[in-house]
């Protein structure tokens, strides 16, 4: 295995860890003795191939797989044993989006923000749009026109969908974000765009949103974009370095091996 | 001013606090005698009789309720499936038949589509007597306009293309119009008379009831004389029929989902009702029952114009029409809003199956002898009525939404609750509102059905049309019977005007979102 340099992030807070994980199942699904430091501020590019792990190693970051094996820790606490509010400060952009189809462009945008606020308010939402200033802020900063606010979602454009998720993600104010595959069915312009919305380049906007994001990827070429890069290959990381200490040939062998 | 968009996931919720004002007005007329009645009724469901002379009389019941309910079922299926060809433009088209044949005979069948299989029951009864023959025939002519209706809809919604690629190949019009359209239309006709099944099962215990013979008939009086332990020994046999049934239409619709067999399945289907039909006639004249068949007239005279205008002036419509029509939308709500309801506050494994043990029972009570248990603890009023008819529904209705839910999938729900959202704020946005779209227009045709239904607990409540065509069926006033059918009828052919609109726009909102949720996935 290629491993990460010295310099890993000593000054900064260290946010997830994983220790041993394990997932056991098809060749497709599985994880093998991954062990993984995340870094608070840190812009990972996740690669490998299809199939390699990447959505199986997101997943588990993110809580929504138990590992068979390993441990899994969210700034100390293992990840099963935080509480709804610890479970806010792990935002996904999940690669069919998971929107609301029901829903209108501010009622899934305020879904985002469930984990912060009662039952109730989750039912008066569903009668209309609640907290709209905030809604459209997000709704600005992920690049889109407020006047979408009331529109249903399942009457927006395919990039439209995208933004709306990052807008959700937005308002879910979380500090790690994890993108499975966000870039994967968008056009060359959308991606430059979407990735800027993910990384927070180019943006003043004052929503309060982690510094922290893990990105999987199909094109390498993107890379250039990220701090470090960590390598999936069936189940297993095997290449975790910064992005400057990757050559093309550790890539050709991700790739192609 | 804010702009309020409920949206649908909220509009299967909001209708339960419709029951509040129902429950506030049923309690108010509780007494602490019923209560003691009502705790004895719970307590004899551990504990029925297992006497032999209780058992023997129970599975005799059940036994009649059976052979109704099977012969019933076969013969509105296969009456229902030739009008429902007659009645679709396709097959019409490819017939050569005149145009306005289909239409004429979907006006038609409305007709006997609009009348509950009570009120057709208690018409029978007048010209052929007391005998099997009238709870057969009172199910088998509104379910065979039903089976009708659903298979030309089916039909006249497929695309016609493979048909006529057919015919200007030269195929034969009927082998063309079975080969093109058969398979497509398959799965649904055999998951919808698998459904009707169910209904013919519940419809004949519920004639029973009204004193039709079989086990309805057991229920009602043991409910009547108190006797809980031998009503629970009926309640428990119906139940395992019931829930057989249920499990035995849950594994075939999982056979119809399996691409390429729907189309032989029907054909086999077909053979094996017409064998179904057989052994339900022999179980029939084994049961040792009056199965003369008697027509007369006589019971049911012609009234005179003088008596029917008189009629007509005389009964006050508007608040028979309008206690109808409040008990429909009160029972509705509390059949839509409360499954959804409860299932939020409890979704945990526990509580969903203590929830649906629940439905179980309010399913396999028929609506009167629920609305008969009701009185025993509290006064008659409107609102009894109307929650007797809700909680009958709301059974069937938490089954649907159940259903629904174990089949879809649980990525929102799992993506939801990995960004921290509470369990019930998880289900409400992650399962129900996905679910919700679907459920508001099963919802639709539910609260058309309930409408018709207002007939069977008019009685209770002593209000609405329902109410008024049994006293008027008890008193022999035919002129008054024909004028509150008439009404009862145009009102119902309203309501399910009124409700397909809506199942449409709803089934056409959740076909739409799931095409687009599948292409951009």
């Amino acid at each position: 295995m290629l491993e990460k340099d010295s310099i890993a992030m000593e000054a900064n807070e260290e946010l997830l860890v994983m220790k041993g994980v394990c997932v056991h199942g098809s060749p497709q699904s599985r994880l093998i003795d991954v062990d993984l430091r995340i870094y608070e501020g840190e812009r990972i590019a996740l690669l490998g191939k299809s199939g390699a792990g990447k959505s199986t190693l997101l997943a588990v970051a993110n809580g929504s797989l138990s590992p068979d094996q390993g441990l899994v820790c969210w700034r100390g606490i293992p990840l099963e044993q935080r509480s709804d509010r610890q479970r806010q400060a792990i935002a996904t952009l999940w690669q069919d989006l998971r929107l609301v189809e029901e829903l209108s462009v501010g009622q899934n945008i305020n879904a985002g923000a469930l984990s912060q606020k009662s039952l109730v308010w989750a039912i008066v939402n569903l009668l209309g749009v609640i907290d709209a200033d905030v809604c459209r802020r997000c709704l600005q900063a992920a690049g889109l026109s407020i006047d979408l606010l009331n529109r249903s979602v399942s009457q927006l454009s395919g990039g439209q969908r995208q933004r709306v998720a990052i807008a959700r993600l937005l308002r879910q104010k979380a500090e790690l974000i994890l993108a499975d595959e966000p870039l994967s069915s968008l056009d060359p312009v959308l991606v430059k765009d979407v990735l800027d919305l993910i990384l927070r380049e180019n943006q003043s906007s004052d929503l309060d949103i982690g510094s922290t994001v893990i990105v999987s990827l199909h094109r390498p070429e993107l890379i250039d974009h990220f701090d470090r890069v960590i390598g999936v290959q069936r189940g297993k990381v095997v290449v975790d370095l910064p992005t400057e200490n990757l050559d093309s040939d550790a890539l050709d062998w991700l790739y192609h091996c | 001013m804010k702009r309020i968009l409920p949206a649908p996931p909220s509009l299967t919720l909001l209708p339960a606090f419709i029951a509040v004002p129902v429950l506030i007005e049923v309690c108010a007329g509780l007494h602490a005698g019923g209560l003691n009645v009502l705790t004895e009724f719970l307590h004899a469901a551990i504990s029925p009789s297992l006497d032999r002379d209780v058992l023997v009389s129970a599975w005799r019941g059940l036994q009649v309720t059976l052979v109704i309910a099977l012969l019933s079922w076969v013969t509105s299926t296969l009456v229902g499936i030739g009008l429902g060809l007659l009645s679709s433009d396709a097959f019409g088209s490819i017939i050569r038949a005149p145009c306005w044949m289909a239409l004429g005979m979907r006006r038609l069948l409305a007709i006997p589509r609009a009348i509950h299989e009570l009120i057709w029951g208690l018409l029978l009864l007048q010209v052929m007597g007391l005998s099997v023959w009238v709870a057969i025939l009172a199910i088998t002519i509104p379910y065979a306009a039903l089976v009708a209706r659903v298979l030309a809809d089916q039909i006249d919604s497929l695309p016609r293309d493979t048909l006529t690629a057919m015919s200007q190949l030269g195929a034969k019009p009927v082998p063309a119009f079975l080969t093109a359209l058969g398979p497509p239309m398959a799965p649904v006709l055999l998951s919808y008379c698998g459904y009707r099944l169910e209904c013919a099962l519940r419809g004949a215990t519920l004639l029973g009831v009204f004193g039709l013979g079989g086990l309805g008939t057991d229920l009602q009086l043991t409910m009547q004389s108190l006797q809980f332990r031998e009503l629970w020994t009926g309640l428990w046999m119906l139940a395992a029929v019931m829930i057989s049934l249920e499990q035995l239409l849950r594994w075939w619709r999982l056979q119809l989902k399996q691409p390429g067999i729907a189309a032989s399945l029907m054909i086999k289907s077909l053979l094996g009702m017409i064998i179904v039909f057989g052994c339900s006639l022999c179980w029939l004249f084994q049961l040792d029952l009056d199965v003369q068949i008697g027509f007369s007239l006589r019971g049911l005279p012609l009234p005179s114009l003088d008596a029917l205008s008189q009629a007509l002036i005389e009964l006050p419509w508007l608040p028979l029409i309008g206690e109808t029509l409040l008990i429909t939308l009160l029972a509705a709500a509390i059949a839509i809003g409360l499954p959804p309801l409860g299932l939020m506050l409890f979704p945990n494994r526990f509580g969903s199956n203590v929830q649906s043990m629940l439905w179980t029972l309010l399913r396999l009570i028929p609506t009167p002898l629920i609305a008969l248990l009701l009185l025993l603890a509290t006064l008659p009023s409107l609102g009894l009525a109307a929650m007797a008819l809700g909680l009958h529904n709301v059974g069937i209705m938490g089954r649907l939404l159940r259903e629904g839910l174990d089949q879809q999938g649980d990525d929102k729900h799992e993506a939801f609750r990995a960004a921290g959202v509470g369990v019930r704020s998880a289900w409400l946005y992650g399962y129900l509102s996905p679910q919700s779209a679907s459920y508001l227009a099963f919802s639709a045709y539910r609260t058309d059905v309930i409408l018709r239904e207002t007939a069977v607990v008019g009685l209770v409540g002593g209000a609405g049309l329902g109410w008024q065509l049994l006293e008027s069926l008890s008193a022999f006033n035919w002129a008054e019977v024909v004028v509150v059918l008439v009404v009862f009828v145009s009102l119902t052919m309203i309501g399910e005007t009124i409700c397909d609109r809506f199942r449409h726009h709803w089934l056409s909102n959740a076909e739409q979102k799931r095409f687009r949720s599948m292409s951009v996935a």
